[in-house]
This record gives C-alpha cells, structure tokens and sequence, in this order.
C-alpha cells in the first residue's frame, strides 16, 4: 500500500511538473470529452423527440386493431369497446386510448378534402399529440361531442373556421356512404404539418351512434396503450396477443419501422463518434507521455539502479496516464453538463423549419442527458488512458541506468 | 369531350337537386302525393297574404318538372373565358329516383353517359369501356366539365328533410307573383351551405336558386334565362349555373323536347344499359 501511495505521489509530482504542457493536454480532453457530452446530449434529445413523435402519432406503444384493417380501413373491422384489454400487474400504463379512425371526405363551401375522421375520447388523449394541440375555438367537451376540431392547415385549405359548418362523408358499418353536416368547435395548430392536414377529430361516442350497426353498437377500430417503459413493450405485446388472437397486436417499431430504424442507427452514430474523438486523442496523450518519459531518461535510470522493479515502473507510468486522462474527463464532463444546462430549453431550428420537419424533427432541439452515457463516456475514456500507456511504459522500460548515465 | 375543367376547383359543395330542378322543370306531373293545392296553374296565395305554406310551394315546384317519368332532349353551353362547347344530350327519368343522361354529340363526346339510381351514381365512357361507380369524395366535382356537378344531379327530396323553409319576401315578375324562400339546412344537414335561396313564380316555376357561403354572401346561381310551355307544362326551358366570382364564365342548359309520363323500359336504368349505348 505504502508502495502505492508512492507510485502515486511520484506520478503526480511528474504530472504537476510539467504544467503548461499538461494544462493543455487537459484542455484537449475535456473539450472533446465535452464536445462529445453536448452532442450526445442533442442526439439523445433527438431521439427521445422521434420516438415521442412516432408513439404520440395515434399509435401508442402498443396498438390493437382487427386483422386486415390496415389494408382496407372501414367499420366492418372494428371490434367492440368493451374488449377487456389488460396487462399483467408487473406492466405500468401510461394509458390507453380507443378510437374509431376512418378514411373520409370533408368539404366546405369551396374545396374538398379527404382526410381521417378520427372518433376520440378527449380525456383518453393525454397519451397522443391530442394534448399538445394549441386549440381555437373549443376543444371537444368528451366522446359524446358530435363537432368537430380540425386542424389549421385543413381550416386555410378549406377556407373555413370555428363555428362553421362542413359536411363529413364517411362509411358506415354496413359500407354505405354517411355524410353529414358537422360544426366545427375548433381549430387546432399542431407541431407538425402533417396532422394538420390529415386528422380531423370528433367525439367517439357521437361517432358510433351514427355509424355502427346493430351487429356492434360500440365498435372502435383500434385501441392504443402507452406503458411507463417503453422497455416493456415487447413483454406487454406477447401478453396481449395471447389474450386476443382475433386481433392484430403492433409495437411502435413494426408500425413506424422508419422511425425505429433511425433510433438505431442514432445509436451507432454515436459510437462511431466517440471513438474517433477519443481515438485522436489518445494518441496525443500516447505522444505526450513518451515525451515526458523521454525527458526523464536519468531519473528513472537512478530509479531502476535503486532497484525499481519493472512491474513498479509500469505501474507508475499507468497511473500518471490514467491520472492525466481522469482529471481530463472530470473536466470534460463538467463542461459538457455545463454546456447541456446553458442551452436550457433547447436550439431555436424554426428558421429551417420545413427540412427540419421533413427529418421528423421537431424545431426545438431539446438536448437529453443520459446519466449511462456520461458513465459511458468516463469509463471507455479511463480505459483508452490506460491502453494509451502501453507505449510510453515499454519505452520507461527500456531505460537501463547506463543509458543515463551516457546521457 | 367535355373535359374536366382544367385545375378549375369547382367543388361546390352540396345543394338541392338541381338534377330535378332541370329535368323536373321540364319534365313534370304533379304526383299525387303533393298535397298542396299546388296545381300547376293555381296561383298559391295572393301577394299580400304573408302566411303561405312554403313547404307546399317548393314541393309543388319540384315536382311541378318531375313527371313520374320522363324523356328530355337538351343542349348544354359551357362557357369559359377562351373557349366555349356546346353538346347535345339525352336524358330518362323514373320515378325521383333513376336518371340516365348521355351525350349525342358532339361525336366525340358521343355515348359518354351519366347512371343515377337513388343516391348511387356511375359514369361510362367508351374511350375506357368501363363503369365507373362515383365515390362520395367526388361528388362535388365538376360533372362534364361544366359548372354543374355530380351532386347537383344527384340529390333528390332534400328539400324538406334538410332545409328548413321559410318565405322572406314577395316579388312580382310578368305579372305574377315570385315568392323568394330562404332555405336554411339544418344542423347536421349535408349541406355546405350558410343558405339556398329560391325564387319562385307562384306558378310554381323555379326562376332563381342561389347559394350562399356560411358568410351569407351569395356564392354561386342558377337562373332560368326563359320560361315557357315544354311537353304540355310550364317550366324554366333555358338555365344558367354561373359562380358568381367568375363572371365571364357559365354553363347553360337549354331544353329543346320534353315528354312527360313516357314509357321508358326498365332496363333504361342498369349498368348494362349504360354502357350499351343503345338507346342513343
């Protein structure tokens, strides 16, 4: 232990005499250490946002709808709202929404659009985008609400707005054209174009009066879950199709499968990046520690002639790498957490807004600390510092005390 | 043939059956079932009186055109701002239900035919050989590239289960008095509409039908251009549909034969039919 401590004083004394070449050996690592931090910290942020994106789009985590229904839409492959839907008590839900979500037509004085007519139980819709709608007008009042809420880009095209009257024609369950005259309670602005365009929302309850047939008085066309972990989707998947073989169980990943793609590869993305920054690097700290090894030929050949074995030797040599590339990280990290908390609330991208949005990005660029990858990070660094001093240690190594001597 | 009005969007939305107006001004007998008093010629009420029955009225005028069957030859004017086309068509009535309208000329648009059965409607053209059922998406659009659409042709007694009817003012037009009626849809109504506004002669003649946007501004009219004597009735024999923002274009139909109460074989109203183009 004694011997340790003093390897360890030996190996500091070594770092802190040679400050300035040191200093900025630091600087580089906590820059990249930090750099790094920042930009995992805004490629998590992404992540986390398309994954939001792709859950909050009306899919859920987990969602359940009647096989063949998402090649044919239409009521007759709905099941019944009172499917008894339930996960093991080891799965926490976020919640779960039923709908009725049906190709349909919708037309104003002058233009005519077809849209999803999306029958909603607003307070079921704290799991979807529903909630982050900024509304004009009213918002539906509950499931029995019979108006409608459209969004902004479809109220522009249509040429129409709150407390209007459009005419909606959609199929019944029996496949016979609907249309009727609906009230528009409001008009939602979204974060995105797309359900702007698209969605067209109006109470549940209303819609199946109006639709459904004696054969199903309360049909939905799909019910979607959100758990507390997403972790725990596959899990509650097998439960789910195993208790309803009749019907047709998808995880986000098969329903978004160019979204689940993208997070993978984000995580790829983010090695790939880790190990060039830190490999360059590395081989500044292999470089700067032959040189301090280098510079202290005789000292370490009076060390060898007293009789340092080599093991001590190396030991030392590791130390001062580890050391160095420690304090560097501890830098580092603190820089790029610094850095996270000082962009705060995210970077404003609202003046690309419309290629941003193509990426499925959202304008805010919300950067996420992930407290695994700082560890992450810490620990892979301390590793390469460690890897890094095989070099300079096999040339301390080499020192004999009659190569100081002639020196 | 009358191609579809280049990226015109002439999505109106949905109205009364002008489909019965046009044929039905021509075409009519009044059924048996209009209670009204509304024989053709009967003047329903005098100016003065305020309280007319105004469902009886435009009951009697729609069916004052609609015979129980009917044969219509007619010509249609489309007019636009740097061309114009005239056609000619045929067109078979039964009942308020079926229709079946076709081109005759010109040749090339010739046999190009329009199948109405209740609310259901398909589309033949030779070019294609094939039927096409209308889906209700498209219901608004342009019919034939005319101002007309599909839904003007397709409607058929909604006048009284969609609007509600009622009398707003007393005009006098050749002596005779014109009744001008708001009808107003009802709340879930299928109708776009802030209102429709009738004018019509107390002869029960439809002069004037008019649409207006849910700003009460006056969108798009139908005016009869002439009235006289077709197939032993009187009704609107020339008709303009023009929407109001574009004044330099219309399409007109003109009636030229009318026959009321024919016998039109039943098979007039199939798909087979249809397509045939037999009964050119």
């Amino acid at each position: 232990m004694d011997t340790l401590v003093l390897l360890f004083n030996l190996s500091l004394r070594n770092i802190v005499r040679y400050r300035r070449r040191n200093f900025f050996l630091f600087a580089a690592i906590a820059v990249a250490v930090g750099g790094t931090t920042l930009s995992n910290a805004l490629i998590r942020g992404w992540q986390v946002y398309m994954l939001e994106t792709a859950v909050s789009a009306l899919t859920g985590h987990i969602r359940l709808q009647a096989p063949g229904f998402a090649d044919d839409p239409g009521l007759d492959k709905a099941f019944a709202a009172d499917t008894d839907i339930r996960l093991g008590e080891d799965i926490a839900l976020a919640g779960v929404a039923q709908r009725i979500n049906l190709p349909a037509v919708i037309s104003s004085e002058r233009e005519t659009r077809g849209v999803a007519l999306v029958g909603i139980n607003p307070a079921q819709e704290n799991i979807s985008f529903y909630r982050d709608f900024v509304m004009e007008g009213e918002a539906l009042t509950g499931p029995a609400d019979g108006r409608l809420v459209i969004g902004k880009a479809l109220a522009d095209t249509l040429q129409t707005q709150v407390g209007r009257r459009v005419v909606v024609i959609v199929e019944d369950a029996d496949g016979k054209s609907r249309e009727r005259g609906y009230r528009i309670a409001g008009v939602f602005d979204a974060s995105m174009q797309w359900p702007e365009q698209l969605l067209v929302f109006t109470g549940l309850q209303a819609m199946q009066q109006s639709l459904a047939n004696s054969r199903l008085p309360a049909p939905v066309t799909e019910v979607s879950l959100v758990l507390q972990q997403e972790e725990n989707r596959q899990l509650a998947q097998r439960q789910l199709a195993s208790q309803h073989p009749e019907l047709v169980v998808k995880d986000w990943r098969q329903m978004s499968p160019q979204i689940a793609e993208i997070v993978d590869i984000v995580d790829a993305t983010m090695a790939i990046w880790f190990v060039m920054i830190m490999g360059a690097l590395t081989l500044g700290l292999v470089n700067t520690l032959i040189a301090a090894v280098m510079q202290r030929t005789q000292e370490l050949g009076m060390l060898r002639a007293l009789g340092m074995s080599d093991r001590l030797l190396l030991t030392q040599v590791v130390l001062e790498s580890v050391g160095i590339m420690v304090v560097g990280v501890v830098f580092g990290l603190i820089l790029g957490v610094a850095m996270v908390f000082g962009l705060g609330d995210g970077i404003d991208l609202s003046a690309f807004s419309e290629s941003v949005e193509a990426f499925g990005m959202s304008t805010l660029l919300r950067p996420v600390l992930n407290l695994e990858d700082l560890f992450l990070f810490g620990g892979l660094s301390v590793l390469l510092g460690l890897l890094a001093s095989y070099f300079p240690a096999r040339r301390a190594l080499k020192i004999s005390p009659l190569m100081a001597m002639n020196r | 043939m009358l191609s579809r009005t280049r990226g015109s969007a002439t999505s109106f939305g949905r109205y009364l059956s002008l489909w019965q107006l046009l044929l039905a001004s021509l075409l009519s007998l009044p059924l048996a079932t209009v209670s009204t008093t509304a024989a053709a010629h009967t003047p329903i009420a005098p100016v003065a009186t305020t309280a007319i029955d105004v469902d009886a009225l435009v009951t009697g005028a729609v069916d004052q055109t609609r015979g129980l069957s009917s044969y219509a030859e007619m010509s249609m004017l489309i007019k636009r701002p740097s061309w114009q086309r005239k056609s000619t068509l045929k067109a078979w009535t039964r009942g308020r239900e079926d229709a079946l309208i076709r081109f005759v000329a010109p040749t090339r648009d010739a046999v190009n035919a329009l199948l109405k059965q209740g609310e259901r409607m398909w589309t033949y053209t030779p070019k294609l050989n094939k039927s096409i059922r209308l889906p209700g998406g498209m219901m608004s659009q342009s019919w034939a590239g005319s101002d007309f659409s599909y839904d003007d042709m397709s409607r058929s007694d909604k006048w009284l289960r969609q609007y509600r009817l009622e009398h707003v003012a007393t005009e006098q037009h050749d002596g005779m008095a014109v009744y001008v009626i708001d009808a107003i849809p009802k709340e879930d109504a299928a109708v776009v509409w802030g209102k429709e506004q009738l004018r019509i002669r107390a002869d029960l003649v439809l002069l004037e039908l008019a649409y207006f946007d849910q700003d009460m501004q006056p969108v798009r009219r139908m005016r009869s251009l002439e009235v006289g004597e077709l197939g032993g009735r009187m009704m609107a024999t020339r008709m303009r549909m023009q929407e109001l923002d574009r004044p330099d274009q219309y399409t007109e139909l003109e009636y030229l034969d009318m026959d009321f109460d024919i016998d039109v074989p039943e098979r007039t109203f199939t798909l087979f039919s249809l397509q045939s183009g037999r009964n050119r």
